[in-house]
């Protein structure tokens, strides 16, 4: 394996973990604010397929980004209303919406278009290099010449780590999470905060979701995101619930998978099935490895109850 | 400073407040006192915006007042200290300060924050640390941190709602201090109590609530317990508790040394010693927090000691599990009833059986015999007058006090020879709380040796043929009622004295 | 007022509004009616809802409905098609049913079922020498075996290392069900198939028949079979009572005697044990071989029956019922009416979503 071949890697390893990259941080708002993010799985899908119908009909990818981020926070706020307005068990409900998700996105892909699921094929979006920054040695080709979600991704790490730790919204945000009723005290409800920060969460997922659909392959197929939503809440916990800790766990994933679609290449002993198995083997593998000193959000779980 | 006129509120059928008034000068201190259900805490909601009167008129600093909410209350100068704190325990104390509030800008500036407060602490003698986690800090503290974040909010009238429920004698000394100082520098304060001790010493005025009304105002210098007291209870209190005295037997429950390390590493239980004599009650007194529920778990079995040895008429049970101790006669009756000593969702029989569910006669070869639930449920309910719908009505139907009649039922019904009791009574209305002591007394004159913890000094002195005290995971030597000094006890409960024992004269 | 009408403190006792009042108090006064009403009430709001869609989609709801209902009912082929569907369903779901009793979130049943499959075909396979009965009673041991292994491994993972039930047992379907494409490609697979599966199974192998001449096989008496031990497990024995008071609370658990990790493995194992028993039955039952995908979407099916149930094991029959005739009838309702079988998810979510919320209300009302 030559250089290039590794700088190769390393451009897809970022590619390819941004649309984790935007579930983790839909789910790590979601969670900071109280609540799993079991459901981004199928906020993801729903903008997938939404940013995927929305190009196939009108053409513009802008568009195509609005919708999957609206589809996202479609199922967003059925989980929102769900577990914080009706106290619904926030695990089992997450699962939910992924069925729903699921038999959704496949029902409309037919259901809209006559009975009969179109031919998607769109183009996908291409890099966008940055000026001088792109002509830097290697980091010019990691960093600098990837298509525009991907900026927009390490962009929005940063900017919710200075919105979680230094702005106000942010603090009430985690003390919804960490404290529902040290908010509710100084007058915010925290039902509220907690719908709000589900459905942007399941925007920024359904972000990710469009990388996936318009971004990676240009189409959509049922189920497409194959179950990239739980590796996010993987990268969650290996991240300890930080945005730069969960951009440090999708890279993580992202390289897993980037080394799997190079290996069919290498002609290597194991079985492709082995290899596909291996960002779920190696998810598992580190957060056994983190074990039990993975300090999650002090009220998550628990719906809030005014006494 | 403040005029509450003719406050009415009724919940549904219950007329919690029915047309009281109540004064506060500024630069007073008064004294808001009342049993349970007297209507205190009504009027404070009513005040601070949490609920709406029916009827009545405020008047704040010569404006008409009516708040809607907490967040216009403490706008419009009310600050409130609740009984249970609501504070951000994950969070740093200027990260408390911070929430919600409106000075503190959209972007935080945390360092400025931090100064305005360690200057208030300065001024007010508060002592606080900006930057400590309040999840680490000791409760006293975190009551500081709460008034911290009301001064700084510019509250001019201070509610403190039950403040001293959980400080031992000298923090309640320093609250006082703080409470003058306030008193100082003009605001008004609301002290809500039903401790008659504390409003006498610390109020400039005092107002009693019964039923919902006035029954008594006037100024604290010069009043007696005796007057406050018939004023809140309409009848002078402390029934005193028939006790005969007896001579104990030989010692049943040895503990040496006993320790105690929880999993985050911190030291709970430190060198525990003492002996438990047949027909004695040994009263423990402590604040929450200091190691009580950690010997009681530790002893009945369901947490494993980490140095020590207990051991229970010459059998050593320090490594046996919590069934084991049970058979060999030791029970327990832990302070949760929600979530610990019932389950609420089980039938009243399947909990009298919770700790032997899975011994004969109640299950064979893993399978359930329901007949001898029944016939356990049967006994018991008659033996200890439980009401419930059945023995098969689920124990959350049933109220307060039946609900720990089961427990009692349980545990008492068995005829231990030593009982480990945490605060058996928290909770429970007069009555039933009459009902345990009375069967602890039976066990105790039928010679059942007693471990009897509690926060609550009044039910130790009573209670406690000898007395000890806990503080921070260690017990002084336990010496006779008699011979305990009640102020002693106090400041030991503080850890201001460093003496082993309780006693008048030093060990 | 005569004094009957005082003592129900309505000067008009059979006026509608207190009849009304009267009939509420009656429904709501017993937990299992209640929960049964709250059920037919979510699945009734998640059909009206699904039959917006199906307008939307441009269909007649209702003929798309009836299509679902005779796709089922229509001979008994079908019948007996739509016993078979459900079948899976009811066993993995008293095992879920049973977690979730216990408050243990297992939502494994995919890759355990998986598993269970594949040690099941390797036993139908390979085990030819031996009489049909023993043949099949093996299969079938394997395959509950391996499923149960393969939640034992989740629940060890949970237990040592403190990560959360849900997470292991989600991502071990994953590689359960990689495994099984991994398997046919490999030297359980069909030399030649245009498709990855096994060979087809002897019909020494194959599940007997409950009535000759339909498909019907003898799983559904397992199923039957299952729902009523569940039942009697978690009532019955001591091991049922442990689970109810864990599922209370652990703090309880603890006072009680129980040593919660060694049930929760307990209950997980035997949650697998039937997920992969469920597996093998639709290998030796159904398939008659190993196919790949064969097990997609039954985890969470057994997850929403076991809601649906709310978590009653006997409840679980007419839930896991509801499911299996639902999905076996979409495939006519997309024949017939042309509306997508996809729709049957829908359904489920929406389902589980109302239960959810409704299961959240109830809990307030109940609070100690």
């Amino acid at each position: 394996m030559d250089s290039s071949c590794l700088i190769e890697i390393t451009a897809a390893t970022v590619r390819i973990g941004t649309p984790l990259l935007f579930a983790a941080l839909g789910g790590l708002i979601s969670e900071r604010a109280g609540t799993f993010a079991v459901g981004i799985e199928g906020m993801m899908l729903a903008g997938a397929f939404g940013g995927a119908i929305a190009v196939l009909t009108t053409g513009s990818p802008s568009l195509g980004i609005l919708i999957a981020a609206a589809s996202g926070a479609l199922v967003g706020a059925i989980v929102a209303i769900a577990t914080a307005r009706f106290r619904a068990d926030q695990m089992v409900t997450g699962l939910a919406v992924n069925i729903l998700a699921l038999g959704l996105t496949s029902f409309l892909l037919r259901g809209l278009f006559g009975g009969r699921a179109p031919v998607i094929r769109l183009p996908t979006l291409g890099a966008w290099p940055i000026p001088y920054l792109s002509d830097i040695p290697v980091v010019g080709t990691i960093l600098f010449r990837q298509p525009a979600l991907v900026y927009i991704a390490l962009l929005l790490t940063a900017a919710m780590t200075v919105f979680l730790a230094k702005m106000r919204t942010g603090l009430m945000l985690r003390a919804v999470g960490d404290g529902p009723e040290a908010a509710f005290a100084v007058g915010t409800d925290p039902v509220m905060v907690r719908i709000a920060a589900i459905v942007v969460g399941g925007a920024l997922a359904g972000l990710g979701g469009a990388v996936l659909s318009l971004q990676e392959v240009g189409t959509f197929t049922d189920g497409m995101t194959n179950g990239r939503g739980f590796i996010a809440l993987a990268a969650i916990i290996v991240g300890r619930w930080t945005p730069f800790g969960a951009l440090f766990g999708c890279l993580l994933f992202g390289a897993v998978a980037a080394l799997e679609l190079r290996a069919y290449g290498w002609g290597l002993p194991v079985s492709s099935y082995v290899i596909q198995m291996l960002p779920y083997i190696v998810a598992l593998a580190l957060l056994a490895g983190i074990g039990r000193s993975a300090r999650m959000p002090a009220a998550i779980g628990a719906a809030f109850t005014r006494h | 400073m403040l005029e509450m006129r003719g406050i009415c509120k009724s919940y549904g059928s219950v007329r919690a407040n029915r047309g009281i008034d109540l004064d506060v000068p500024a630069g007073r201190i008064v004294g808001l006192l009342g049993e349970n259900g007297s209507g205190k805490s009504t009027l404070m909601k009513v005040l601070f915006g949490i609920v709406a009167a029916d009827a009545g008129t405020i008047v704040f600093n010569g404006k008409a007042f009516a708040a809607h909410s907490p967040r216009a209350a403490i706008a419009a100068g009310l600050g409130m200290i609740h009984q249970h704190f609501t504070l951000v325990d994950a969070m740093t104390v200027t990260e408390n300060v911070m929430l919600g509030w409106d000075h503190a800008g959209y972007w935080l500036r945390p360092r400025e924050i931090a100064g305005l407060i360690e200057t208030t602490s300065r001024t007010y003698g508060l002592e606080i640390e900006p930057g400590s986690i309040v999840g680490d800090l000791p409760h006293g503290q975190r009551q500081r941190v709460e008034i911290v974040k009301a001064i700084l909010r510019g509250a001019e009238l201070l509610i403190l709602d039950e403040p001293t429920s959980n400080l031992s004698p000298p923090e309640i000394r320093g609250l006082f201090n703080v409470m003058r100082r306030l008193r100082e520098q003009g605001r008004g304060i609301i002290f809500i109590s039903h401790k008659l001790d504390e409003v006498l010493e610390i109020c400039d005025d005092i107002v009693v609530l019964r039923d919902g009304e006035v029954t008594g105002r006037r100024a604290a210098s010069g009043a007696t317990k005796s007057d406050l007291a018939r004023m809140m209870v309409g009848r002078d209190v402390t029934a005193a508790i028939d006790k005969a005295e007896r001579t104990p037997g030989g010692a049943i429950l040895n503990v040496v040394k006993l320790s105690h390390r929880d999993e985050k590493g911190m030291d709970r239980l430190h060198e525990i010693s003492f002996s438990l004599r047949a027909g004695e009650i040994l009263a423990v007194a402590g604040v929450d927090g200091n190691g009580q529920s950690d010997l009681a778990d530790v002893l009945a079995g369901l947490r494993v000691a980490t140095d020590g040895g207990v051991d229970l008429n010459g059998l050593d049970i320090t490594h046996v599990s919590a069934a084991e101790r049970l058979a060999a006669g030791l029970s327990y009756i832990p302070v949760d009833r929600a979530t610990t000593s019932l389950v609420p969702a089980m039938s009243v029989a399947d909990n009298l059986a919770l700790r032997e569910f899975d011994r004969a006669p109640f299950s064979r070869r893993g399978w359930l015999h329901r007949d001898a639930f029944q016939a356990r449920a049967a006994q018991r309910i008659g033996e200890f007058g439980i009401r419930a719908a059945g023995p098969d009505a689920p124990a959350r139907t049933l109220s307060g006090g039946n609900q720990q009649k089961i427990v009692v039922a349980r545990e008492i019904g068995r005829r231990p020879k030593v009982l480990i009791a945490f605060q058996p009574t928290w909770g429970l209305d007069p009555g039933a709380t009459r009902f345990v002591i009375d069967q602890l007394m039976a066990l105790r004159d039928a010679g059942g040796a007693i471990l009897y913890l509690s926060s609550s000094l009044d039910e130790v002195l009573v209670l406690g043929d000898r007395i000890a005290v806990m503080y921070r995971g260690r017990l002084s030597r336990p010496v006779p009622r008699a011979a305990a000094d009640t102020t002693e006890i106090g400041l030991m409960m503080a850890g201001t004295r460093t003496k082993s024992d309780v006693g008048g004269q030093s060990a | 007022m005569t004094t009957a009408e005082r003592n129900t403190g309505d000067s008009k006792s059979g006026s509608p509004a207190a009849m009304l009042d009267h009939t509420v108090r009656l429904l709501t006064a017993s937990d299992g009616l209640r929960t049964f009403l709250l059920a037919c009430a979510a699945i009734g709001l998640a059909l009206a809802v699904t039959g917006l869609l199906i307008l939307v989609a441009g269909k007649n709801p209702i003929a798309a409905y009836w299509a679902l209902i005779k796709g089922v009912t229509g001979t008994t082929g079908r019948f007996a098609f739509a016993l078979n569907k459900s079948t899976p369903y009811i066993l993995a779901g008293v095992g879920v049913a049973l977690c979730f009793r216990a408050k243990v979130i297992n939502i494994g049943a995919e890759g355990q079922i998986a598993v269970g499959a594949i040690a099941a075909t390797w036993i139908a396979l390979n085990m030819l020498a031996l009489p049909p009965v023993l043949q099949v009673t093996l299969a079938l041991a394997a395959g509950a075996t391996g499923g149960a292994a393969w939640s034992a491994l989740a629940a060890i993972i949970r237990l040592k290392r403190g990560v959360h039930e849900v997470l292991c047992t989600l991502l071990l379907n994953f590689v359960g069900v990689l495994l099984v494409s991994e398997a046919l490609h490999g030297r359980m697979g069909e030399a030649g198939a245009g498709f990855p599966q096994s060979p087809l199974l002897e019909r020494s192998a194959w599940l007997p028949n409950l009535l000759p001449d339909t498909d019907l096989h003898i799983g559904i008496v397992f199923a039957i079979l299952a729902v009523i031990g569940g039942y009697i497990l978690l009532w019955r024995t001591t091991f049922g009572f442990r689970l109810r008071v864990m599922g209370a609370s652990p703090k309880a658990a603890n006072y009680a005697g129980i040593a919660a990790p060694r049930c929760m493995l307990g209950v997980m194992t035997l949650a697998g044990a039937l997920a992969g028993f469920a597996g093998s039955i639709e290998v030796l039952g159904v398939h008659y071989r190993l196919i790949e995908g064969f097990s997609a979407g039954f985890g969470f099916n057994a997850v929403a029956v076991a809601l649906i149930a709310s978590i009653n094991p006997i409840a679980v029959f007419p839930a896991g019922l509801f499911f299996g005739f639902l999905e076996a009838g979409a495939l006519a309702m997309q024949r017939e009416v042309g509306v997508p079988s996809s729709l049957v998810f829908v359904i489920q979510g929406l389902t589980m979503v109302f239960v959810l919320c409704a299961i959240g209300i109830g809990a307030r009302a109940q609070r100690v």
